[in-house]
């Protein structure tokens, strides 16, 4: 038997409030001359996170606004390193987060194409093939040749959409991703996302969508103030989650995910 | 699925201070593309940002040394002999400098939608900007070989040394836009005092005067002396003077010596970088 793709054992990520927003040297000094109130500062977005996903498994991740689901994400990306606690992802991973980052206003479709296929680290050559696929399914027309600052909303999210799934990873994470785009994208891209899904080792999902993480998901895990509080199947975890959502709708904000500070 | 070997992508063990530094310019070697699609994109920018757009890269240097030609001319009595290409020598590989150094202090936080969703080297982007500086200075070199047309005498066969002293001044330049791009992220007073910090540090080399009247003048002071010497410009300005402008052989120690020095402070500008780019994405 080989390693799972996803492993962490005990993962606490913390964030320092006061190395974050704006900062400047006179505020730094400032804070300097009384720190006692260090811990104040120090705040746990993730803690004592144990999570196993097995080849094969994908993990819905449900829970209410600020409970650390991003940033989970983006600790399984190796996008944030953890502060704590022992981490192991194996194997291509692929990100769906916010979509149509790293697009660059003064380059067409095709360059973006290739400058994010850079970031990703996936080959010149191979990313070259790739073009032609990714332009006709982003459905840009005849703006594929005209420079990414010409775009509207829509078609930048349906290029980066295009771009961040003509991937086939082993691990694939998914931040609400299935509401992209206006509702006919939204069909195609859906069926997009499913077949990643069935080709990939593993996934974890991120989302306010309950119903599609019950269907997606094989098995799923509540978070709550960083701290995993419910685990189980998909089914049961989400139905017992309605639940507690409907008998007190305000311990449960929902709306779009929200970026950390 | 099977036959495929599923290598650990997150949670490598770390490999200390060395292998740290090391496992950076491996990345940096093998993400080469990025940096040249990077390096395209700025140019691409830099470009579409005016109405003459890379044409600006040529006036830009030539309008300046017009400024500094007139101001000299004028408060002076006794002008530096063929002033405006001596001037030049200087302002262009100044330009270079200050450009890198001010793209690249911005490079991590202006990429902070791409950061917060893709796991790649951050490094590269301050890399990318030094690359795009260079370019542009090559461009900038295009007005100094029309300039020689009015200065003939002071073409030699040393201007063949360029390439040396361009290497040394990468070498000088690449440490320091490591270390602004990351602390840039934590103190945005930086980008703001950088402009004011270049300016001094240009007027306090031996830039609008050679560096015979700068040793002149500080002569009676030994200490100052000493200053003068540990500046990397002193040496810089003086070796493109050196080999445009008075047609002799560089002072290869004190170069060497700067090389030697700046691929250390390189290695120890990429330690602070990975320190300090832990905490990105979180401050972003």
């Amino acid at each position: 038997m080989s390693n799972p793709p996803i492993l962490l054992r005990g993962v606490g990520v913390q964030y320092d409030l006061h190395l974050s927003r704006k900062r400047s040297i006179r505020k730094t000094i400032y804070r300097a001359t009384r720190e006692k109130v260090e811990n104040e500062r120090k705040f746990w977005a993730l803690r004592n996170i144990n999570l196993t996903v097995e080849a094969g498994e994908s993990v819905a991740v449900i829970g209410p606004n600020g409970a650390g689901k991003s940033t989970l994400l983006q600790t399984l990306a190796g996008i944030i390193p953890v502060t704590e606690g022992k981490i192991e992802v194996r194997g291509d991973i692929a990100t769906l987060l916010h979509l149509g980052a790293g697009l660059e206003d003064e380059l067409n479709a095709e360059d973006n194409v290739m400058l994010v296929g850079a970031f990703l680290g996936i080959p010149g050559a191979t990313m070259r093939k790739k073009v032609n696929g990714i332009l006709e399914f982003a459905d840009l027309g005849k703006f594929a040749r005209a420079e990414a600052r010409t775009y509207s909303s829509g078609m930048r999210a349906r290029l980066g959409f295009s771009i961040a799934t003509s991937v086939e990873p082993d691990v694939l994470l998914l931040d609400e991703v299935l509401s992209t785009g206006d509702a006919s994208f939204r069909d195609k891209s859906r069926d997009r996302i499913v077949s990643m899904m069935k080709k990939a080792r593993a996934i974890v999902y991120v989302t306010h969508d309950l119903e599609s993480a019950a269907e997606f998901c094989s098995r799923a895990i509540e978070l709550r103030k960083g701290e995993i509080v419910a685990e189980g199947p998909a089914k049961r975890i989400i139905a017992d989650y309605q639940k507690r959502m409907a008998a007190n709708p305000a311990a449960y904000p929902v709306g779009k995910p929200g970026r950390r500070p | 699925m099977a036959s495929r070997t599923h290598q650990l992508t997150v949670g490598r063990p770390p490999r200390g201070t060395f292998g740290t530094i090391v496992e950076t310019l491996e990345s940096v070697w093998g993400r080469r593309e990025l940096i040249m699609r990077l390096t395209l994109t700025a140019i691409r920018r830099r470009g579409a940002d005016s109405v003459l757009g890379h044409v600006w890269w040529i006036l830009d240097p030539a309008l300046q040394m017009l400024v500094y030609t007139v101001l000299v001319t004028f408060i002076r009595q006794r002008s530096q002999p063929d002033f405006p290409l001596f001037i030049f020598v200087a302002l262009l590989p100044w330009k270079w400098f200050s450009s890198a150094l001010g793209t690249a202090s911005e490079s991590i936080r202006k990429h902070d939608k791409v950061l917060r969703q893709i796991a790649f080297p951050q490094i590269t982007l301050p890399i990318a900007n030094v690359v795009e500086s260079v370019f542009e200075f090559c461009v900038g070199l295009i007005p100094l070989f029309v300039l020689y047309i009015f200065y003939p005498g002071h073409l030699t066969a040393w201007v063949f040394a360029l390439p040396l002293i361009i290497i040394v001044q990468l070498l000088v330049t690449i440490p320091f836009a490591i270390i602004l791009s990351a602390i840039n992220v934590f103190y945005r007073d930086i980008g703001n005092s950088l402009t004011h910090v270049l300016r001094l540090w240009f007027y306090l080399s031996p830039s609008l005067y050679s560096i015979e009247t700068m040793r002149n003048m500080v002569k009676n002071h030994p200490p100052l002396d000493f200053v003068v010497s540990l500046n990397p410009f002193t040496w810089i300005f003086t070796g493109y003077r050196d080999v445009l402008f008075e047609g002799r052989a560089p002072d290869l120690v004190p170069l060497l010596a700067l090389s030697v020095i700046s691929i250390l402070f390189t290695f120890v500008s990429i330690h602070i970088f990975r320190r300090m780019a832990l905490s990105f994405v979180k401050v972003l």
